[in-house]
């Protein structure tokens, strides 16, 4: 199997794969999201992850995906993102115009959960094209084709939303939002952070992972007062990385920790001033 | 030649007989002391006391008698009879000579023989400038002079004088006690800078100037904390804050202590802000003090619940509440009669070790860091207890094995409470000696200090989170407001305390006009006091440097309204504004249309597809550009106008009736109309200032208003006051784009060059920092062009806004008609 994996690394494959039969994805769970996701997989309803940048939710989707046997299509949302990039567009071929499906179609077809990152970011038109997908119609509609699909019965829709991301401007209109179940997603508490920084990096002391969850519990408190983001889960994850590939700890927190979140030189500063109490030099 | 020394004195003798009875005595009194050094330093010391009493008596007097004990002290006679001969060549030298010969042990003990007398000279120099210097300079302790330095001591602080004397003729004595007290406090590097701006202060207006050299007033303290040494709390401010919140969950407001000569850095606190010290020696003492005091606040110090179990622990009723509502310390500390410093500074060690403690489990540098600090104890009493905080606070580094007596401070629930028993056990004890009050700020290691400097506020725990949720909001703002010191007492200078907005009065040499009273119906405001407002850096071309929050710009809103003249002055420009109508329709942006034929887009375009399909079945190769995109190609352009209002526009105009100021109202509504008319985002704001510190900034219009029957009114009311200090006012302009990205123009409308009342009369100062506020608009992607009415602008408009960025309008009447025109001919390019 493993074999079958390595030769697959660097070669196109279609959006839409089943999950692999070898090991699940690793995801610490840390309150009943499990078990919501899969009551709400049930009944089929779609489900609205939400949390801050780098706090595992598409983790956790590619756990559940994996969990429940279903193939999962994830679309990063952008401003520029139109529902002709969701849904599909005519391509010319030569002297005839070609349908050809977008991701979301391919997804309702093949029965696949389809995953929408950051869906604040895309533009509206795009966000409104998932509302007959969201109710009991469950249907696709492709206007320029004149067309409805009937989306397939294992189909799920997921999307994910940061409250508070970047500007007020940006939000999910009410009567999107209230189509969905959430599942609100935050940093993990201090113990489960260390152990997944230590199961996700191999080798990881585990002084050295309190040691850095220490320090994003205290970078999360100058969120909102010039730090748009907060140290991430995954943050700290790349830290521990680059401490396990032999970088010293206060350089590696400077690449992974400062450096990425702000260009604030005070803020640069003080969390500098944080990361050089926990660490050793 | 011994016979003619003898002579010469019998000779000085005789005559100081017949012309004084007292000359003669001490005359004869001092010879004893003189006698010894030779006939020939006698006869000439005997006749310098004579020419002096002969040029005035006082002189003569004060030699003669100062005389026998500056021999002994000196051991010679001649070098400063020479010198004090000189001092017969100004008049009315009496008191400097008498310092002099005070002084000239001293000097002599200090530099030597030969150096003694260079230090004579110098006085002697400043003396012919300026009397006064010279008494000054020899009354200045020679020592307070060297700085235990000797000679390079002195001539630390007397060079940079006496340049500054040449250069901008600066009377050295005047400056001369406060610059010591300026190197003792800032360095010798930071002399020159200060001493330049106290001159430049000086020539402004003598009493100012006075006034800052002897350190007083807002100005002096401004000068002196630019060039502080150490780590400056005020710039790192922020910094500091997003520490303390970080590692303890909340930022604590900060107020500034003010400058103390002499003093050591302390922060103190009243129980809700702490008061900075302008500076710290360095940035890991700041850091250090910062998170020990925030912690006081955070652990619970200032509890109103742990300060009502102090005041009943030590047998106190209710503790005491001043008008403020505010606890005092004194009556606690009273229980201990004489001995309270040592009590206190018991109280104070382990209550801030407490705080260390808490402090050090969540930021594991804190105690290393206040150890690797406190690296030179004190000497006398204070050591004891310095070194006992010392061993205190490595005994928590140790795992907590060591920590005796402090053991009942490291558990949990300790509070102040637990300080005051600990401490109280440990004076009981009596094994450290009594200090005297003096020498306590030398028993804290550096990044503590006094916690009981001021009354406290009592901190109630529901409160504090109240006032976290609230911060930056309304209750915290004002609290903050309300903490603050209260402002450095008005300086000297009558200039200063004329309220800020007077409007009327003569524009003097700003601007084009002529000097003339102008009349300005209007009304006087008390507004905001000056010192508040906007900072803005301003450019100082004379230091290549930034003078930091130089400038304080102040909204205000215009309330003047003169709706017929609006009306009026429309209606004399109706002919203007229909042709101007007219060629803006032509401008007006089309209905947001998709871009067709387009090599990329979200759509296929049907008639393109067709055409390139048949193209290719005719055989030739079409540009594949076949679809539809919807998104607008142009960003908008923003405009804001940007109008002086200073006195002169309220001249009579050179040709035609009226005043500048009526084609200037004209032009503004043409401008607006106009804009109304494009669809293009405007704002409109006007500006004035009166010296560095009101700088005034009237929007007008925003961009997100519309243009209203009132904001007609406003610009039919526009009238001028006061003066130009342009580069305040385009950084404030700039910051008012709210928005980055698309195309911004900021149009200025003047009449003149930059100027400002307290600019020392140097134009090149205004235009170079205009020049700098021009370049750094254009950096946030700004574009600034100055439309101007004066003729004569070209040479300095050219040098501050770029060739090519200004348009000189020579005939007033085109204003009105020409200003939406340059707009729509800048839009389009």
């Amino acid at each position: 199997m493993r074999g079958l994996i390595e030769r697959l690394r660097g070669v196109e494959r279609d959006i839409v794969q089943d999950p692999g039969s070898d090991g699940a994805p690793y995801y610490e769970a840390q309150g009943a999201e499990v078990a919501v996701f899969e009551a709400a997989w049930q009944r089929r309803l779609p489900v609205m992850l939400k949390g801050p940048t780098g706090c595992g939710k598409t983790r956790f989707l590619e756990y559940m995906a994996h969990r429940l046997g279903r193939p999962l299509v994830s679309v990063s949302c952008h401003e520029d993102l139109t529902s002709a990039d969701l849904v599909g567009r005519f391509l010319l071929e030569g002297e005839s115009t070609v349908w050809q499906d977008g991701p979301l179609t391919r997804a309702v077809k093949a029965g696949a959960i389809c995953y929408l990152d950051e869906i604040v970011e895309a533009r509206t038109d795009s966000t409104v094209i998932i509302h007959p997908l969201t109710d009991h119609r469950r249907r696709l509609p492709l206007e320029k084709r004149g067309l409805e699909i009937e989306a397939h019965e294992d189909f799920l829709l997921v999307i994910s939303y940061n409250p508070g991301y970047q500007t007020a401007l940006k939000d999910l209109k009410p009567s999107t939002k209230q189509r969905f179940i959430a599942i609100t997603f935050d940093y993990p508490p201090a113990a489960i952070e260390a152990r997944i920084l230590q199961n996700e990096v191999k080798g990881l002391a585990a002084d050295i992972a309190e040691r850095l969850v220490a320090i994003a519990s205290q970078a999360r408190a100058l969120k909102d007062h010039g730090l748009d983001e907060a140290s991430s889960t995954r943050s700290l994850v790349y830290a521990g990385e680059l401490m396990s590939a032999g970088l010293a700890p206060l350089a590696a927190a400077e690449a992974a920790l400062i450096s990425p979140l702000t260009d604030d030189l005070e803020l640069a500063a003080a969390l500098r001033e944080i990361v050089a109490a926990h660490l050793p030099a | 030649m011994s016979d003619s020394g003898e002579l010469a004195l019998a000779l000085v003798q005789s005559e100081l007989k017949e012309l004084s009875f007292v000359a003669h005595r001490d005359l004869n009194a001092a010879l004893p002391a003189i006698e010894p050094y030779g006939i020939e330093a006698t006869a000439l010391w005997a006749e310098t006391g004579r020419d002096l009493f002969l040029y005035d008596r006082d002189a003569g007097k004060a030699f003669l008698r100062q005389s026998p004990e500056l021999a002994r002290a000196t051991s010679v006679v001649t070098p400063w009879t020479r010198q004090a001969r000189e001092f017969l060549t100004f008049r009315g030298s009496w008191k400097a000579l008498t310092a002099y010969l005070e002084r000239f042990a001293e000097a002599q003990a200090a530099f030597g023989a030969e150096r003694a007398l260079a230090w004579g000279a110098i006085g002697l120099d400043w003396g012919r400038r300026h009397l006064g210097s010279a008494e000054i300079y020899f009354a200045t302790p020679v020592a307070e002079l060297t700085d235990g330095r000797g000679w390079d001591g002195a001539r630390e602080v007397l060079d940079p004088l006496q340049a500054l004397a040449a250069e901008r003729g600066l009377l050295p004595g005047l400056a001369l006690p406060g610059a010591i007290k300026v190197r003792a406090l800032l360095g010798p590097d930071a002399l020159r800078p200060w001493l330049a701006r106290g001159a430049e202060v000086l020539k402004s207006g003598r009493l100012r100037g006075e006034a800052f050299f002897r350190l007083e007033g807002p100005e002096s303290e401004e000068a002196l904390l630019a060039g502080l040494p150490g780590f400056r709390t005020q710039e790192h401010e922020r910094f500091l804050a997003l520490l303390a919140r970080a590692v303890l969950g909340q930022a604590p407001p900060f107020a500034s202590g003010g400058l103390r000569f002499g003093a050591r850095a302390f922060i103190e606190t009243d129980g809700r802000t702490l008061f900075w010290p302008p500076a710290f020696p360095s940035r890991d003492e700041a850091i250090a003090a910062l998170l020990h005091h925030a912690g006081h606040l955070a652990f619970g110090s200032y509890d109103e619940p742990a300060l009502e179990g102090l005041f009943r622990e030590a047998g106190l009723e209710h503790p005491p509440l001043d008008s403020d509502q505010r606890i005092t310390w004194r009556p606690l500390f009273a229980l201990f009669g004489e001995d309270m410093v040592r009590f206190q500074l018991l109280f104070d060690l382990c209550e801030d070790l407490r705080v260390d403690a808490r402090v050090q489990a969540r930021f594991p540098r804190h105690v290393p860091r206040l150890l690797a600090l406190a690296h030179v104890p004190p000497t006398g009493a204070a050591r004891p207890y310095y070194e006992a905080a010392r061993a205190s606070l490595a005994g928590l580094l140790d795992g907590g094995q060591e920590t005796g007596r402090f053991t009942p401070l490291l558990a949990p629930d300790a509070d102040l409470v637990t300080s005051w028993r600990v401490a109280r056990a440990w004076y009981e004890e009596g094994d450290m000696p009594p200090l005297a009050l003096a020498d306590r700020a030398l028993a804290y290691l550096p990044g503590r200090s006094p916690n009981s400097q001021r009354p406290v506020y009592p901190r109630s725990r529901g409160a504090r989170v109240n006032e976290e949720v609230e911060e930056g909001g309304g209750a915290a703002a004002v609290e903050k407001r309300e903490t603050k010191p209260a402002p450095v007492g008005p300086g000297h200078d009558p200039d200063l305390e004329i309220t800020p907005e007077d409007t009327s009065g003569s524009g003097g040499r700003v601007g084009v006009g002529r000097p003339q009273p102008a009349a300005v119906s209007g009304y006087r405001r008390s507004l905001l006091p000056p010192g508040e407002g906007l900072p803005y850096p301003e450019w100082d071309y004379r230091e290549k440097a930034y003078r930091r929050d130089w400038a304080r710009v102040q909204e205000r809103a215009l309330i003047e309204r003169d709706a017929s003249c609006a009306q009026s002055l429309l209606a004399q420009h109706a002919g203007v504004l229909r042709r101007l109508r007219r060629a803006l329709q032509a401008e007006k942006p089309r209905r947001a249309s998709p871009h067709r034929r387009q090599l990329e887009g979200e759509e296929l375009d049907l008639d393109a597809t067709v055409t390139y399909v048949v193209d290719r079945r005719t055989g030739e190769r079409p540009q594949p550009a076949v679809y539809r995109k919807r998104r607008p190609s142009q960003r908008d352009t923003k405009v804001l106008l940007l109008a002086d209002l200073s006195t002169s526009i309220m001249q009579e105009a050179a040709t035609g009736d009226g005043r500048v100021v009526d084609r200037l109202k004209a032009a503004l509504l043409l401008f607006a109309l106009s804009l109304e008319e494009i669809g293009d985002e405007y704002a409109i704001a006007g500006f004035a200032s009166r010296y560095r510190n009101a700088v005034s900034y009237y929007p007008i219009k925003t961009f997100s208003e519309r243009l209203t029957a009132d904001t007609r009114a406003v610009l039919g009311g526009l009238s001028g006051r006061l003066a130009t200090r342009m580069g305040a006012a385009i950084r404030h302009a700039c910051a008012r784009f709210e928005t980055s990205g698309g195309r911004r123009l900021l149009l200025l409308l003047s009449d003149g060059r930059p100027a400002d009342y307290d600019d020392g009369g140097d134009e090149r100062y205004l235009h170079e920092d205009t020049r700098m506020a021009v370049k750094e608009a254009a950096d946030r992607g700004v574009h600034a062009f100055c439309v101007t009415l004066d003729p004569a602008g070209a040479p300095y408009l050219e040098r501050i806004f770029g060739r090519g960025h200004y348009l000189i309008i020579d005939t007033l009447d085109e204003l009105p008609a020409k200003l939406p025109q340059i707009y729509l001919k800048l839009r389009r390019a």
